[in-house]
C-alpha cells in the first residue's frame, strides 16, 4: 500500500507495506492490562474471563472496522480474535489460533459476519478444531437489509448488529450457558436484528489516498455495507430527519415479530462525528416513540465503520425479556461502552 | 491393495505442472486467475517439504495447504489431503473430504464447484478398477461444470459470463483423481483430464 503524503486529507497510514500490524501491536500495547497480541499467526486474546464461562466465543474478520472485533475482546465479551487485512478474511490459520486459545470446556462459539471469505475461513478452523476434538458451532450475522434478496444464495450480510450478538452471547457465556445453547441464542438474536446503513462520502483508499468512488453532488448512497462498496442504489439526500425515518420504516418492517422493546444501535461509518451521531439518535429517538417501539438501550458511537466512509447505519435488534440480564451484566473490553439505560 | 501416496504426489505435482497454463485459464474465465499459480506452488512447497522431511505425502500435502495456500479453495483441497491422510483407505477418506468440504463450502452438486467433480469421484470407488472409474467420473463431472451457473463463490457474481469453461477447483480435483489412477491402475490407461 502506497500513500501520497501530499495527498490533502490523506490518511496517515505506513508510506509501504500493511497498515494491520503495526495497529495491532499499538492495539496491544495500548490495551496491555485487557488483551494480549500473539504471533505467527497473528491473533488477539483477552487475559481474563468469568470462572463460569465454558464456551470460548471467537470472533474476526477484516480490518478498517476497528473497534469491532478486538475492541471487544475482554471479560463480559469475546476472548479471542482474528484480524485480517484491511476488507479481507482472516487466514483459517488464525482462526484457528484464536480458537485454540480461547477454547473452554464445552468448545468454542466462531460469530461470523456473514461474508463468503470469512463463512469458509471460518468453516475450515472449525474442520480442524474437529480433527483435533475440539467441539464449535457457528453464530452467523446477517443483518444488512440492503441486501436482503431472495436471488442469491449469499444473503444478507452482517454489519453492526455484530456487537450486539457479541455483547448478549458474552452475558449468555458468562451465565454458564453451553455450546448449543448459545448457538440457538446467537441465531435468535441475529433473526430478531436488522441493519441500515447509508453513506455520503467514500472512504478513503489505503492504496491511493483518495476516494474509493465518487459521488455527485447532492447525492447519498442508500444502503452501503462496510467494504466501501457502492450501495445499489444512489438517492437525492433527503433532510436527515427524513432520512432517519425513511430508514427506519426499512429497518421495523423488516424486523420480525417480537416485543416492542428494541435495542438501537446508532453506528458511524468511520468518517462521522460524535456530534452528528447523537443528533441522529435524538431523530431516531423520537422516530420510535412515534412508532410504538419502546427503546430498551441505545449504542450511540463508530462500532463498525468502513474505515472513514461518511455515513452512518441504524440497527434494530427485538430484545426478549430474557434476554435483558445478558445485556446489562458488565463488559470490561476496550470498547464496548457502559450500557447506559437510555430513557 | 496399499497406495503409493509418494508417487502419487509426484504424479500430480507433475500434471499440475503441465496444467498449469490451463488451470490459469479456466480460472481467469471464472475467477480471479490465480487458481493455476496457487495449486502449483501448493504442491511445489508439499514436495519440496516431503523431501525435506519425509511423513505420508498426503499429511504433507494437508498441511500445506491448510496452513500456506492462498485463496479459499487451496484450504479446501488442504481439508480432502487431510481427511485422506486420517482415514482407513483411500475410499474412506475422499468420502470424508467430500463431506468436510460440503459443510465448510455450503455446496450442493451443480452449484459449479469443485464439489461436481469430487462427489462422482467418491461415488465412483469401487468395482474392479475403481481408481480408474473414479478418475473418469470426476473428468466427466468437471467437464461438466462448463455448462453450469455459479450460485457459489467468486463465479457467482459473474451469473453467464463463467458458462464455457469448466470450473478450475473441479478441474484441479479431476487432476488428483487422475493422478491416483495412474499410479494404481497404469493398466487402466485413463487419459489426462487436461
Amino acid at each position: 500500500m502506497a500513500t501520497d503524503r501530499t495527498t490533502p486529507g490523506g490518511p496517515f497510514l505506513p508510506a509501504d507495506g500493511d497498515p494491520v500490524p503495526p495497529a495491532l501491536r499499538g492495539f496491544a500495547r495500548a490495551h496491555a492490562a485487557l488483551v494480549e497480541l500473539r504471533d505467527d499467526p497473528p491473533h488477539l486474546v483477552a487475559r481474563d474471563r468469568a470462572p463460569a464461562r465454558r464456551v470460548g466465543l471467537v470472533s474476526g474478520g477484516g480490518s478498517g472496522h476497528e473497534p469491532l472485533h478486538a475492541g471487544f475482546l475482554g471479560r463480559g465479551m469475546l476472548d479471542a480474535v482474528a484480524p485480517g487485512k484491511v476488507f479481507a478474511s482472516p487466514h483459517n490459520r488464525q482462526i484457528l489460533a484464536a480458537s485454540r486459545a480461547a477454547a473452554g470446556p464445552d468448545g468454542v462459539l466462531h460469530i461470523v459476519k456473514n461474508y463468503t471469505g470469512d463463512r469458509i475461513n471460518f468453516g475450515i478452523a472449525a474442520e480442524r478444531l474437529r480433527l483435533e476434538g475440539v467441539a464449535s458451532r457457528r453464530v452467523l450475522v446477517d443483518d444488512d437489509l440492503a441486501t436482503d434478496s431472495a436471488d442469491t444464495a449469499t444473503g444478507r450480510r452482517g454489519t453492526a448488529a455484530t456487537v450486539v450478538v457479541e455483547k448478549l452471547l458474552g452475558g449468555a457465556a458468562d451465565a454458564g450457558l453451553g455450546l448449543d445453547e448459545l448457538a440457538d441464542l446467537g441465531a435468535r438474536v441475529a433473526a430478531a436484528s436488522r441493519s441500515l446503513a447509508v453513506a455520503s462520502r467514500a472512504q478513503t483508499s489505503p492504496h491511493t489516498g483518495r476516494p474509493a468512488f465518487e459521488l455527485e453532488p447532492g447525492a447519498l448512497e442508500y444502503g452501503v455495507g462496510i467494504h466501501g462498496e457502492r450501495a445499489a442504489t444512489s438517492v437525492p439526500r433527503p433532510p436527515t430527519a427524513d432520512l432517519v425515518a425513511r430508514m427506519l420504516d426499512a429497518v421495523a418492517a423488516a424486523l420480525p415479530d417480537g416485543p416492542d422493546d428494541v435495542l438501537v444501535v446508532v453506528n458511524g461509518l468511520g468518517g462521522t462525528t460524535p456530534l452528528e451521531l447523537y443528533g441522529i439518535y435524538d431523530l431516531v429517538a423520537d422516530d420510535l416513540d412515534r412508532r410504538g417501539l419502546a427503546v430498551a438501550d441505545a449504542l450511540v458511537g463508530t462500532f463498525v465503520p468502513a474505515l472513514d466512509m461518511a455515513g452512518f447505519s441504524l440497527t434494530l435488534t427485538r430484545l426478549r425479556p430474557e434476554w435483558r440480564p445478558w445485556w446489562d451484566a458488565p463488559a470490561v473490553t476496550p470498547a464496548f461502552p457502559r450500557a447506559n439505560g437510555a430513557a | 491393495m496399499e497406495l503409493d501416496q509418494d508417487a502419487v504426489l509426484r504424479r500430480y505435482a507433475t500434471a499440475v505442472d503441465a496444467a498449469h497454463g490451463e488451470l490459469t485459464r479456466l480460472d481467469r474465465h471464472s475467477g480471479d486467475g490465480d487458481f493455476g499459480d496457487n495449486l502449483r506452488a501448493g504442491l511445489r512447497a508439499a514436495v519440496a517439504r516431503h523431501d525435506r522431511a519425509g511423513g505420508p505425502a498426503f499429511a504433507v500435502l494437508g498441511e500445506v495447504f491448510l496452513d500456506e495456500v492462498g485463496g479459499t479453495s487451496g484450504p479446501l483441497f488442504g481439508l480432502l489431503f487431510t481427511e485422506i491422510a486420517r482415514a482407513d483407505g483411500f475410499a474412506a477418506g475422499a468420502a470424508a473430504g467430500l463431506a468436510a468440504i460440503r459443510r465448510v463450502g455450503e455446496a450442493e452438486i451443480g452449484d459449479r464447484t469443485l464439489v461436481d467433480a469430487l462427489a462422482p469421484a467418491v461415488d465412483a470407488l469401487h468395482g474392479p478398477h475403481p481408481f480408474a472409474a473414479a478418475a473418469r467420473a470426476a473428468a466427466d463431472g468437471a467437464a461438466r461444470t462448463a455448462g453450469l451457473r455459479a450460485r457459489r463463490g467468486r463465479a457467482s457474481y459473474l451469473g453467464d459470463r463463467a458458462l464455457g469453461a469448466a470450473d478450475p477447483g473441479a478441474a484441479g480435483i479431476a487432476l488428483l483423481f487422475w493422478a491416483v489412477a495412474s499410479v494404481a491402475e497404469p493398466d487402466a490407461a485413463v487419459p489426462p483430464p487436461l
